[in-house]
């Protein structure tokens, strides 16, 4: 140290993210798999979404459960953390959403990881503008390689039929995402 | 006392450091004071804890919070060591999961940890309590502590606009938010001891605010038609209140002196005032647009009247005293909602 220079001390830490979990994959077809389904009531696209995949989904053999989350804190979020925890022991695979908001993707990857703590396949829904930010949290939740699939941005105000076509276009890539075997299965 | 995180060799120029801190990205935009060895360990002298205690992890990024590092943000704003364990206490109440740090640090909102403190060291330590408690007033206390917490979140936390945390417009208490509660002028217990704590304990409590709201008033002379305007202001209709769920989170009310003199005579004890602004704070669900309706009565939100009440208990509302003694205005602390109010005593060696 000079007369010039003083030492000081860093006060930043080191993100966490070194650990990154396995993923885990179906590599089987869907019909007979159980794929839970995790809604958000915030979102009524969502809900819009979810509910066509899940009617593919039973049309193509599978058995769904869904569970509505709509809480981060007191009664209504330990319910529905615990919802969560008994639809990961229950099934096979499961798909989370929806990411559109900061707190909310900060939650679907947070559920999405209880799947994967269960060395099960999992697929967390996000939008566009919080895809960064999902990956963000999946790699500090140690959790970086957590598949993630991205929906276009905004989804909210979109009409139906819009939103239905969206549904249309991802259901396959929501079923690549999951390891499903497929020959050309689609909407 | 042997200090293990990472040396870095700085121009001793104020305003060289100033511009390192920003390029290093140590900095809220405003200058800091250098994080020296000195500095560092007389803060951590006034408290229990070991320098390598990891006292939480913290949200965005998980970063661990040692005591150590801790100090180092500490010292950058500048705290006094005898106010340095306000800024752990105030560390341990976010890191509890019921206040959701997780959400609360990466949502689009404008939240942010509001510090309302308690105790007999408001005044040795310049926490600002009376005039311009929530900005101007330039309390040492009040100024450094909330930024070393800001800080720590910041540096430790991670979070950054844009990047880590999605908030839309954040908010100018994302510096720092750290008042006092003037206990002496209110007619009811404090914010601590309803809380359970005593008089004679120092305590932090933090909310997830999302700003300051204010409510002004000269042409009510009755208690009871005043409180019932505030219910009314306070419960507005985008409030976040209304998007979530009805027994989560908290509005704080900050009442000046005055008109909690005036309360208090009306209201000796603060349940009663508390059940007051619960009932009457509320809106129509005529209110609403079609789509609105529909989703508050999902949720259960509408009651038999029709009514739309902005929280489900009374102690959601949540009355503190503080600032100057021109009475006519009051300030609420809206509430994230997805969070619960939390406290911690504040601990010395």
């Amino acid at each position: 140290m000079s007369a010039d220079t003083i030492f000081v001390r860093r006060p930043t830490a080191t993100p966490a993210g070194e650990v990154r979990a396995a993923t885990f994959s179906l590599d089987r077809p869907i019909a007979g798999v159980h794929v839970g389904i995790r809604t958000d009531g915030a979102w009524r696209s969502w809900r819009l979404i979810a509910s066509v995949w899940d009617e593919y989904l039973r049309r193509d053999g599978a058995v769904t459960t869904l569970v509505e989350t709509g809480g981060m804190v007191g009664n209504t979020g330990a319910n529905d953390r615990k919802h969560i925890v008994e639809l990961a022991d229950g099934v096979d695979c499961a798909i989370v959403g929806l990411g559109t908001c900061g707190s909310c993707t900060t939650f679907t990857i947070k559920d999405s990881v209880v799947v994967e703590q269960r060395e099960k396949p999992v697929v967390a829904i996000v939008t566009e503008e919080f895809e960064v930010h999902g990956h963000n949290v999946a790699t500090h939740l140690g959790h970086g390689d957590l598949k993630v699939l991205v929906l276009p941005y905004p989804l909210e105000a979109r009409p139906e039929a819009e939103l239905r076509a969206i549904a249309d276009e991802f259901y396959p890539q929501v079923l690549t995402q999951l390891g499903v075997v497929t020959s050309g299965a689609g909407a | 006392m042997t200090l293990t995180s990472e040396t870095v060799e700085v121009s001793a120029d104020p305003r060289a450091q100033y511009d390192r801190a920003r390029a290093e990205r140590w900095s809220d935009g405003a200058p800091l004071l250098p994080a020296t060895d000195d500095a560092i360990t007389a803060l951590l002298a006034a408290t229990p804890y070991p320098a390598d205690h990891a006292l939480c992890v913290l949200p965005p990024s998980n970063g661990v919070a040692t005591i150590e590092l801790i100090a180092v943000n500490a010292a950058m704003a500048g705290c006094e060591p005898a106010a340095f364990p306000f800024v752990v206490a105030a560390l341990e109440a976010i890191s509890e999961p019921e206040w959701n740090a997780f959400g609360l640090t990466t949502t689009t909102s404008s939240v942010c940890p509001m510090l309302l403190v308690n105790g007999p060291s408001r005044d040795d330590l310049a926490i600002d309590y009376r005039a311009g408690c929530m900005g101007g007033a330039a309390g040492r206390g009040s100024m450094t502590i909330g930024r070393a917490v800001a800080l720590c979140i910041r540096n430790i936390g991670g979070q950054r606009a844009g990047e880590t945390t999605k908030t839309v417009f954040g908010q100018p208490a994302r510096f720092g938010f750290c008042i006092g509660e003037w206990e002496e002028r209110s007619p009811w217990p404090s914010l601590a001891e309803r809380r359970g704590y005593t008089v004679d304990q120092d305590v932090v409590t933090v909310h997830g605010g999302k700003g300051t709201f204010p409510l002004a008033d000269i042409h009510n002379d009755d208690a009871r038609d005043l409180l019932y305007l505030i219910a009314k202001s306070i419960a507005f209709p985008l409030s976040n209140m209304f998007l979530g769920n009805v027994q989560n989170g908290e509005v704080v009310v900050a009442f000046n002196p005055m008109w909690a003199e005036r309360f208090g005579a009306a209201f000796p004890d603060v349940d009663e005032l508390q059940h007051h602004l619960r009932e009457n704070a509320w809106q129509p669900i005529d209110l609403w647009p079609a789509p609105n309706r529909e989703i508050l009565r999902k949720k259960g939100r509408v009651d038999a009247d029709g009514r739309v009440h902005l929280v489900g208990r009374p102690d959601q509302i949540v009355p503190i005293v503080c600032g100057g003694l021109g009475s006519l205005h009051a300030i609420a602390l809206p509430s994230f909602g997805e969070s619960q109010m939390q406290s911690h005593a504040v601990l010395r060696p």
